[in-house]
């Protein structure tokens, strides 16, 4: 018997019972609407969160240092992959494996901004730059780190919402942005009023010809210290976002384009060097390296590529695994309550197939007398109950949709009437669309195995005589 | 004479509660190719147990049941559907027709389990039911026919397959003798012109006597008579 007569039968079969096939159809397609509307809810509320903290600039992030010999070997254990017990065996081993794999580096300078730049994966490296400056508005003056933001930092993170103002316009503008707490300081009660007025930032330098140059108050006069004074715009404030990481977020008091810290960086580090020679400056310009990686699932491979490197390498990707991993079991708790409906309407599917054979018996005995075999039997039987399991799985993905919709309308109604941003709380990716469906056949398939069964093995002689 | 089929000391027992039922109990005959038998009885004389054991329904308890150098007794579930398929097939009093499928689907199901593809079982099915006078009423299903066209049907199916063997279970039992007359003189022709070996059960003696070629008579699932029918 051929696949398609197999199924052609199976079809009329149940084309013949209508009203029992379409309820019992209905049945599956709620429990998969349940299931699906759950995971739906799971994978949607996923989503909303990776993309929010994805946005975040956390998790797409790694931080290079200067590689260190820590004591007790930490590095090297970093290196070795995990600390932990055993952490010193493995990084002995991999030390032995090959004993010059990494030679600690501390180059963190423009020529390792490109290298690293090149590596696949990579979308971006600019320094971590935090340039001491006095900060004076009007007649009161506070000394301050003045933090580098590169362009690329645009609605990212920290910057997502700028509450007044804007962002800055170029990598050289002189403009700036303020903390909220910094605008404050400036003006208690009205720090909005800030936006458009400038702040002067003074940094040190050696001497040169720069227009406002003063002698430094205590410099050694030899060194020809001078004080160069800029007026920087205040272009916009933002709500300072405190947090473990928040360097990589280049949050700072007062906020400059990567391009003038750069600058103020250079010149205060040859003041250094000329006033303090060979003392208290490293052999590089940057202290810090962020590395922003094309997808947060990069970041363990290219964390990894960077310690072979010999740098230190720091990321907040585990965090993000472990939310992850809280999702997956939301998931899990989600897909069980929506099981629930599906195991009920499975059950309903047995009860329709075991009607079915009780009602057909007399027709199974007659197939089988005229040359039915025993597994043609079973195959009408599963491919009815597979038929079932796809039509309750389409219909049920639909109505899913349709109820996740109307939920999502209601709730965003209500998220932004609490003064929320509205979002997707369901989400239907294909693949849970193709899941719920394949899920829905082989449930049904498995409810169905048992009549199926018990139709093939039913005694001819007996099946022929039942009315 | 090549002998189609031969039975040993073949035995049936049913097992009903705590006493067993002896269906059959001892019996051995053969049929030749071509013969047209009719097996006669009252019933629980054990004839439709032993139609049944040769169609490969039901499984003899002890004894051979040879079909062309077959046996019976020895075929696994899978072998017996074999034989179903291909070397008998099979009319009952009842007529069996599966009641949601038109007259032309009841013959090609028995193709379709024989896998014969489609345009070819059609073609038969057309061929079948045209040669019964059933031409015009392929379309119709069975509560929409006559007892006799309801058999004339079944006939066609257990043709379908093209068996060796027909095997006719009180095959018009539930016909008035009219009818009765129109089936057996389709019988006697598949006998006689297409050499189709036919068993026949019946408690009808003067029907079997009429057609048969022999009668052979169980009681309590012994052969008590044999006899040959000069007249068919």
């Amino acid at each position: 018997m051929t696949f398609r007569d197999t199924l052609d039968l199976a079809l009329r079969n149940l084309g013949e019972a209508k009203l029992r096939t379409s309820l019992t159809t209905l049945g599956v397609s709620i429990g998969i609407a349940s299931l699906a509307g759950m995971v739906s809810l799971g994978v949607g509320l996923q989503d909303q969160f990776v993309s929010r903290f994805t946005k975040s600039g956390l998790f797409d992030t790694i931080s290079v240092t200067p590689g260190q010999d820590l004591p007790g070997g930490l590095t090297r254990m970093a290196f070795a992959g995990r600390g932990g017990f055993g952490a010193r065996r493995r990084a002995e081993r991999a030390a032995k494996a090959s004993p010059e794999a990494a030679p600690l580096r501390s180059d963190l300078n423009d020529d390792t901004i490109k290298e690293l730049t090149s590596m696949a994966n990579v979308r971006e490296v600019y320094p971590s730059i935090r340039v001491p400056v006095e900060a004076k508005f009007g007649d009161e003056s506070e000394g301050t780190l003045a933090a580098g933001v590169p362009m690329s930092a645009k609605d990212q993170g920290s910057f997502q919402s700028i509450p007044y103002g804007r962002f800055l316009s170029s990598d050289t503008a002189a403009e700036c942005l303020l903390s909220l707490d910094m605008a404050k300081r400036i003006d208690d009660a009205n720090p909005q009023s800030l936006v458009g007025k400038d702040l002067t930032l003074a940094h040190g330098a050696l001497g040169s010809g720069a227009a406002t140059a003063q002698p430094v108050p205590g410099a050694m006069p030899s060194a020809n210290a001078s004080r160069i004074d800029v007026p920087f715009k205040i272009v916009g404030i933002i709500e300072r976002e405190t947090g473990p990481f928040a360097g990589a977020a280049a949050v700072s008091g007062v906020m400059i384009p990567m391009g003038r810290a750069r600058e103020i960086l250079l010149a205060t580090r040859t003041l250094t060097q000329a006033l303090a020679p060979g003392r208290g400056v490293g052999n590089a310009p940057y202290n810090q390296l962020i590395i922003k990686v094309q997808h947060p699932q990069n970041v363990q491979d290219v964390e990894e590529q960077i310690r072979k490197k010999g740098f230190s390498a720091f990321s907040l990707n585990d965090a993000l695994q472990g939310a992850k991993r809280a999702f997956i079991l939301l998931d899990i708790v989600l897909s069980l309550i929506g099981s629930i409906a599906l195991a009920v309407s499975s059950l309903g599917i047995v009860n329709t197939m075991v009607m079915s054979i009780l009602e057909r018996t007399r027709e199974i005995g007659i197939m089988k007398a005229i040359g039915g075999s025993d597994g043609d039997i079973r195959k009408i039987f599963l491919i009815e109950a597979s038929a079932i399991g796809f039509l309750g799985g389409v219909s049920g993905v639909i109505l899913g949709w349709i109820v996740g919709r109307i939920v999502n309308f209601g709730a965003n109604v209500y998220i932004q009437n609490q003064g929320g941003t509205p979002g997707n709380l369901f989400s239907l990716p294909f693949w849970l669309i193709g899941g719920a469906i394949g899920f829905s056949i082989s449930i049904s398939l498995i409810a169905g195995s048992y009549p199926a069964a018990r139709a093939a093995r039913l005694d001819p002689i007996r099946a022929l005589r039942h009315d | 004479m090549t002998t189609l089929l031969q039975t040993r000391d073949l035995k049936k027992h049913y097992r009903m509660g705590t006493s067993t039922v002896r269906a059959l109990d001892g019996v051995s005959l053969s049929v030749e190719q071509g013969e047209f038998v009719a097996l006669l009885g009252t019933s629980g004389s054990g004839k439709s147990t032993l139609l049944n054991l040769v169609a490969g329904l039901d499984r003899p308890t002890e004894g051979s049941l040879r079909i062309f150098d077959q046996d019976l007794s020895q075929m696994s579930r899978a072998e017996l559907n074999v034989h179903r398929r291909r070397t008998v097939g099979i009319i009952f009093q009842s007529f069996n027709l599966v009641s949601t499928m038109t007259a032309r689907e009841n013959v090609t199901l028995a193709m379709m389990f024989a896998g014969v593809p489609r345009a070819e079982r059609d073609a038969a099915a057309d061929e079948l039911l045209g040669s019964i006078g059933l031409g015009e009423r392929q379309q119709h299903r069975p509560r929409e026919l006559s007892g006799g066209e309801q058999q004339r049907v079944a006939i066609a199916r257990a043709l379908s397959n093209k068996p060796h063997l027909l095997l006719a279970d009180e095959p018009t039992g539930n016909l008035d003798s009219h009818t009765s007359r129109e089936i057996m003189a389709i019988l006697q022709h598949l006998n006689e012109r297409e050499g189709k070996t036919i068993i026949m059960v019946t408690h009808d003696a003067p029907l079997a006597r009429a057609y048969a070629h022999r009668t052979i008579t169980l009681l309590d699932g012994v052969v008590v008579d044999e006899q040959r029918e000069p007249g068919a």
